[in-house]
């Protein structure tokens, strides 16, 4: 009887994916960015210079110099200090917003896909109407009536993100339902929740993880787009799309805070998207070549 | 294909049904009385009731469900609270704006992302595929607002090649489309990115398959089977691909439009959130919404024009 | 013009792959004359792809070729230049494919595709419309004035694949090569299009390129045939010949395996045991020799020479021409 394989698991593959993602040298260059950026995120405490929220009138709008690498803002924040915690910030949003919109999609897609016609339909409905919604605009709606935050924020990325992942986890499970396989299980009597979670997660994970790692830089990008326009973080927590909107509004006299404020935000989204690309390119021939095997 | 689009059309519009649902839940969700958090603290009782009454939010709430649906059908979506002008006016007074600037984007960025595919396509592998392959995947990366406080920096501020504020005399058509060159190039880089991958993807499977193998042994010219056979189906995902990126587009401009001070619905939604004028906020929202939409449906049905096969199902 | 329309003389073509270089053709003859249908036999792997690439020299980018030549009308094929080789193609040599399902343009209608083939020919579109309905009429599709304008996916199997056939003898080409035109229909459309096309060919005259390994059907339209075996010609002769008279132990066994010729019941269906040898790595000697029941040492060292047993009869053989006459 075909066995439907796990996706993902062992060390040996892990290792052997890491292997094919380091050949390719966009690879390589996302792996060091991204580990750069994830570490300077954790242990940003320590390798501040100086507090990021503390004020410091005299120094207000200093340029590059040594005492202040990037400079200082208007309030005399240490703009590099700033940069190093706002990537603390922005992955501290972009992990749990995509780990609820992953968790909420895999399960509506699988209930939409095993479920009854009805549901299905739905459920879909719902996928295509929130998908219908503009992002930046939706998310601004939310805000103007429950007023900025971070919290907002994750909530309402999450909410639409979603349905994306419902869509893939919903065309897996569709597959999967119909395979061979999954009729012999059930004919030997296997319950519902059984199939779904021994059988029907571990396939639809290895798509999503490939989604989610392509994820990152859009909400990293839409979170500091919604800062950037004040209806994200709030102040004093340093964000670089905080960061971006001082810089604009002094953009004509002071520009190395707008320069010090993208460069981080757009090598981060660079990063993990030109590892996300490379981990895709990796995994979907492998998928398609265990497809075959069935 | 009257089939195909008449049913295509009813799922737009029970989409949109569903959407104005879920704005209104929301709307009705949030903790708090509307009327207070509209009108700020200094309200006064009677400027409560006022505003209370001729929202009918004192009606009991299958009343505000109708009435708010009936006003939808006639078009009100209801009245800005410090003008007293209708909401649908002010909305559609900044609509042909974002219009402009959004499909100025997706055309320019369509037309260079698929010539870029083509190429690309035609020549696999060769350096110069490498190269778009790269640089497609970095356009894609950079954010677009950030691509455009750079643009504004770079061209508007330190080149003073383009102008960095607003829209443009009204009536001079230079000057607008000179008003529109850095917020479009901004906000339609990461499109040629997608666009030219979609393509360059799409033309290496197509090229693949067997009846363009046919028609090379029938001995047809290259270029016909390039853009002719080749081309003609492989265009079809990308049609999609630029009704969604409407979508993203319509969230991008909300960026482009503070970013070089831009009249249109983003700058719109803005100032009404800050000034907490929350029936333009949905009103905006909701328009934005069937936009979008409207972008999509049209996608699907050009498809299916183009695509005789889709036409047999939906 | 004397000698053969199509001259196929010591051609082979390698594949270059990292795992070292696929021997899929070894010099390979290969004769067509005017006129005549000339079978190709063999089972997968047998080279008769990377023939027919050859000739209308749509090979694949790691394909080279090692020798040979590929004469037509006197010209050889692999010398000519990419734009006198292109307006070959659709004119004098013309193709048929396998898979119907696949071979026309999903988007473009029939009409559209019927015409766009004729652009050489400098006619008015109406004109090349009435022609391309004329041809439909001729294959046996219903109201063709009609269907020119319908989608490839409207047709049915057996329909398109007459379409094919329309649009392969449309310009009247000297050589047609239809490859295992019929696999992919079930039997009795078959039949319907193995006879249409051996009408249409007694029609127009032009020669065909056929290849099957459907045996029955070789049997009934070709009038020689070739039989290949890991990328060499083994065995050709006339029709007559092979079937009466098979003389390489390869082509004895096809026939002894082919299930329209048993003629006792069995339980089991003959096969011949063994698979195909690795094109990149090939045995000394025969290439056949290791599933050759009739093998002697000779096959294991010395390569067979390309022998005529009668006329217009010859095998690559060291046993053929000994065995006596296997009528079954």
């Amino acid at each position: 009887m075909a066995a439907i394989e796990q996706t993902s698991g062992s060390h040996g593959e892990l290792r052997e994916i890491l292997g094919h993602v380091v050949r390719e040298p966009l690879g390589l260059a996302g792996l060091i960015i991204v580990s750069l950026i994830v570490l300077s995120a954790v242990f940003a405490d320590w390798i501040v210079p100086y507090d990021p929220i503390a004020l410091n009138i005299k120094d207000r709008l200093q340029g590059p110099s040594a005492a202040h690498w990037l400079g200082a803002d208007q309030l005399g924040r240490d703009t590099l200090s700033r940069v190093i915690m706002g990537g603390r910030v922005a992955l501290q949003v972009a992990l749990p917003t995509i780990a609820g919109a992953m968790t909420i999609g895999l399960t509506l897609g699988m209930i939409a896909g095993f479920g009854p016609r009805w549901l299905d339909n739905l459920i879909l409905l719902l996928f295509d109407t929130v998908r219908s919604f503009p992002t930046v605009m939706f998310a601004l709606a939310v805000v103007a009536l429950v007023g900025p935050s971070l919290e907002t924020v994750v909530l309402v990325i999450m909410a639409t993100s979603a349905p994306t992942y419902g869509r893939v986890s919903r065309t897996q499970t569709l597959q999967l339902k119909n395979s061979e396989f999954l009729l012999a299980e059930r004919a030997m009597g296997a319950s519902t929740p059984r199939i779904l979670l021994v059988h029907l997660l571990p396939n639809v994970l290895g798509p999503l993880a490939v989604l989610a790692a392509m994820d990152i830089p859009t909400v990293v990008g839409l979170e500091a787009g919604l800062s950037f326009l004040g209806m994200g973080v709030r102040p004093p927590t340093p964000s670089w799309g905080s960061l971006l909107n001082d810089g604009y509004t002094l953009i004509r006299n002071t520009p190395w805070l707008i320069i010090a404020g993208g460069i981080p935000l757009i090598l981060t989204t660079l990063g993990f998207t030109f590892l996300g690309e490379t981990l895709r390119d990796v995994i979907d021939p492998k998928l398609r070549a265990r497809k075959g095997e069935r | 294909m009257l089939a195909y689009a008449l049913k295509r059309l009813s799922l737009a519009a029970l989409i949109c049904l569903v959407a104005v649902t879920i704005l209104f839940i929301i709307i009705h969700a949030v903790p708090g009385d509307p009327v207070s958090i509209m009108l700020g603290p200094r309200a006064t009782p009677e400027m409560k009731a006022l505003l209370t009454s001729k929202m009918s939010l004192d009606k009991p709430l299958p009343v505000q469900i109708s009435v708010f649906f009936g006003n939808l059908l006639r078009g009100d979506l209801g009245t800005d609270i410090f003008s007293n002008r209708p909401v649908a006016t002010i909305v559609f007074e900044q609509v042909p704006y974002t219009l402009a600037l959004i499909l100025t984007s997706i055309t320019w960025s369509a037309v260079l992302g698929i010539l870029l595919g083509c190429y690309a396509a035609v020549r696999p592998n060769s350096l110069g595929d490498r190269l778009a392959a790269v640089l497609s995947v970095s356009f894609i990366a950079a954010p677009a607002f950030v691509v455009a406080l750079y643009s504004l920096l770079v061209f508007a501020v330190w080149l003073k090649w383009f102008p960095a504020i607003g829209a443009g005399e009204q009536g001079d058509l230079l000057d607008q489309l000179k008003h529109l060159v850095l917020p479009s190039f901004a906000i339609g880089l990461s499109w040629v990115g997608y666009i030219a991958r979609l393509v360059r993807a799409s033309m290496l499977e197509v090229m693949g398959e067997l009846h363009i193998r046919t028609a090379r042994a029938f001995g047809l010219p290259e270029r016909w089977i390039t853009f002719r056979y080749a081309l003609r189906l492989a265009i079809l995902p990308t049609i999609t691909v630029i009704g969604v990126g409407m979508g993203f587009l319509l969230s991008a401009a909300v960026f482009a439009e503070i970013v070089f001070a831009r009249p249109g619905l983003g700058k719109l939604v803005i100032d009404s959130i800050t000034t907490r004028n929350y029936p333009v906020v949905m009103g905006s929202v909701l328009v934005s919404t069937i936009l979008f939409v409207l972008a999509t449906t049209l996608s699907d049905l050009a498809n299916a024009a183009l695509d005789p096969r889709i036409r047999k199902s939906l | 013009m004397a000698g053969p329309l199509l001259d196929i003389r010591n051609l082979s073509v390698h594949y270059r792959t990292p795992r070292g270089d696929i021997k899929a053709l070894r010099q390979v003859n290969l004769a067509i004359p005017p006129g005549q249908i000339v079978g190709v036999v063999g089972e997968s792997g047998c080279g008769k792809s990377t023939l027919i690439s050859a000739v209308l020299r749509l090979m694949s980018p790691n394909a080279r070729v090692a020798e040979g030549r590929i004469g037509f009308k006197d010209q050889d094929l692999l010398v000519l230049s990419e734009a006198r080789m292109r307006a070959l193609r659709g004119k004098e040599i013309s193709i048929v494919f396998q898979d119907p399902m696949q071979a026309h343009n999903p988007v473009l209608t029939i009409g559209r595709q019927m015409a766009d083939i004729q652009y050489r020919d400098g006619t008015s579109e109406p004109e090349k419309r009435r022609r391309a309905a004329a041809m439909l009429g001729q294959v046996g599709i219903p109201d063709p004035e009609l269907r020119l304008d319908q989608y490839p996916h409207e047709f049915s199997g057996g329909m398109r694949q007459r379409i094919a056939i329309a649009m392969a003898l449309m310009a009247r080409p000297a050589l047609l090569i239809a490859d295992e035109p019929t696999t992919a229909l079930d039997a009795t459309l078959e039949v319907q299009v193995i006879h249409k096309l051996k009408a249409l060919q007694a029609d127009y005259g032009c020669s065909i390129l056929f290849i099957s390994h459907h045996l029955g059907v070789i049997a009934e339209l070709c009038d020689e045939v070739v039989v290949m075996y890991a990328g060499e010609v083994v065995e050709q002769g006339s029709v007559r010949d092979l079937f009466h008279a098979p003389q390489h132990p390869y082509t004895r066994r096809l026939l002894e395996c082919d299930p329209g010729r048993i003629k006792e019941r069995t339980r089991t269906l003959p096969t011949i045991p063994g698979e195909v040898p690795d094109l990149a790595a090939l045995p000394r000697g025969c290439v056949f020799r290791e599933r050759c029941t009739d093998a002697i040492e000779r096959c294991a060292t010395e390569h067979p020479a390309w022998r005529t047993l009668s006329d217009g009869h010859h095998a690559a053989c060291h046993v053929a021409g000994q065995a006596a006459d296997t009528k079954q």
